[in-house]
């Protein structure tokens, strides 16, 4: 149960599953994302991303667990979900054979509320001509429409699927600027997947590494730059790592290399680690976020 | 200033950093308005939420102050602060430093050779850029 005095979450996963035939996409997913924070989910292709998503839009069917989205019950009322989240999937299906002007008047038809100072900002900052048909716009073009329509009911929760994969780099820009202006004038959530670090180290202050339908990591960025560490350690002759801190992600021995990556570092593991092991030349290294993803999926495969 | 998304170093730190030199180097002068969050967010493509955590650490450190309502300003003694805080940051590099030359066996002497040597040779790159 959630905590009464606590504001409900904006996203509340539980046990989310789905799977196809014999195999599982969504394995059992916990998430609760609080009211305005900006969430990044990562991770490998085919890691459930998109199908987490899509159970969360009431899009696809969950075959086990729940989704709670700004406060509904997604199987009860996916419409009453669909009306207040903006949504932006990765592949763009706008009425082709409409206008750009005519889309954002049909769409606008079906909100209560509508930001038109943001609308006509982005339609500039986009360069969109309200007169061109859908089917004549680029891949680029058409995913800056489908922003422009997802962000101006303003709504509670933002929601982008791979938003910026496949765009080139001054799309992903202008892209990448509207969304920060919609984040900026209102206090709203944004949950977006990707498979790009830059777009998490930009966007996101809470991020999830999926990975074969779970979260491997669930952490705000900073705290998983700071406290992941890399240790090098050189063995001395003949002898093999004896103690492993307990918050170990990955470890790896070649000749007389010890290296591990820790999750919690702190400078008190380093006595220890010495003490314990037969080891001498112990030291500490940074890690980028790529790096540390990287070590995460590693330490599950040798794991598995 | 820019923002690297594949630095080891949290976005969080980076604009902090940035600032701090930025004002100590006189680009934003005492008393002088910063740009608002939402401007500098839009301007180094990163989340507003972060870039108002940079700015309430820089007040913390009081080389900015915030006055309700109207913006964030460079605090009276702020560039000295900011001095200040881009001094620590150099300590603790030369400190990742000299932990790497004890590792390494380098003796005292030698540790101040290479010192100098970098230091000569990055006065020499930057007499020859003017």
């Amino acid at each position: 149960m959630i905590d009464v005095s606590r504001p409900e979450p904006a996203v509340w996963l539980r046990g989310l599953t789905k799977k196809y035939g014999p195999a599982t996409v969504v394995d059992g997913l916990d998430l609760e994302i609080p009211r305005g924070s900006t969430f990044g989910l990562i991770g490998p292709n085919g890691a459930g991303k998109s199908t987490t998503l899509k159970m969360m839009m009431g899009m696809l069917s969950i075959d086990a667990g729940s989704a709670t989205v700004l406060g509904v019950d997604v199987s009860a009322d996916p419409t009453a979900v669909k009306r207040r989240v903006g949504y932006v999937p990765e592949i763009h299906s706008i009425y082709r054979w409409m206008r750009v002007g005519e889309v954002i008047g049909f769409v606008r038809s079906f909100y209560p509320k509508w930001n038109a100072g943001l609308c006509a900002d982005l339609l500039d900052l986009f360069e969109l001509d309200p007169k061109k048909k859908v089917k004549q716009l680029s891949k680029g073009m058409l995913a800056k429409l489908a922003l422009l329509v997802a962000v101006s009911p303003e709504p509670e929760l933002l929601v982008l699927d791979e938003p910026m994969s496949g765009l080139d780099p001054i799309v992903r820009e202008e892209f990448l600027d509207g969304v920060l202006r919609s984040m900026c004038d209102s206090e709203r959530t944004v949950l977006f997947s990707s498979h790009t670090i830059d777009d998490i180290q930009r966007l996101a202050d809470t991020v999830g590494l999926l990975y074969q339908g779970r979260l491997l990591v669930h952490s705000p960025v900073d705290d998983l730059l700071t406290r992941t560490k890399r240790i090098r350690a050189v063995l001395h002759d003949g002898v093999l790592p004896r103690w492993l801190p307990e918050t170990t992600i990955w470890q790896r021995v070649q000749r007389r290399e010890w290296l591990l990556t820790v999750g919690d570092f702190s400078e008190d593991l380093l006595p220890r680690l010495r003490g314990e092991n037969s080891v001498h030349d112990v030291e500490v290294q940074d890690l980028s976020l790529e790096d540390v993803f990287k070590d995460y999926v590693k330490g599950r495969k040798g794991a598995a | 200033m820019r923002i690297d998304p594949k630095s080891h170093v949290p976005v969080f730190r980076q604009i902090v950093e940035g600032l701090q030199s930025a004002i100590a180097a006189g680009i934003y002068r005492s008393g002088e308005v910063l740009p608002s969050v939402r401007v500098l967010a839009i301007d180094l493509q990163v989340n507003p939420n972060t870039v108002q955590r940079a700015y309430e650490e820089l007040e913390r450190q009081e080389v900015i102050e915030a006055r309700r309502g109207v913006g964030k300003f460079v605090a009276r003694n702020g560039p000295r602060s900011a001095l200040g805080q881009a001094e620590v940051a150099v300590r603790e590099a030369f400190e990742r430093g000299v932990d790497l030359a004890c590792d390494a066996d380098l003796s005292k002497t030698r540790i101040r050779e290479l010192f100098n040597d970098v230091l000569s040779q990055q006065t020499e790159a930057s007499r020859a850029q003017r």
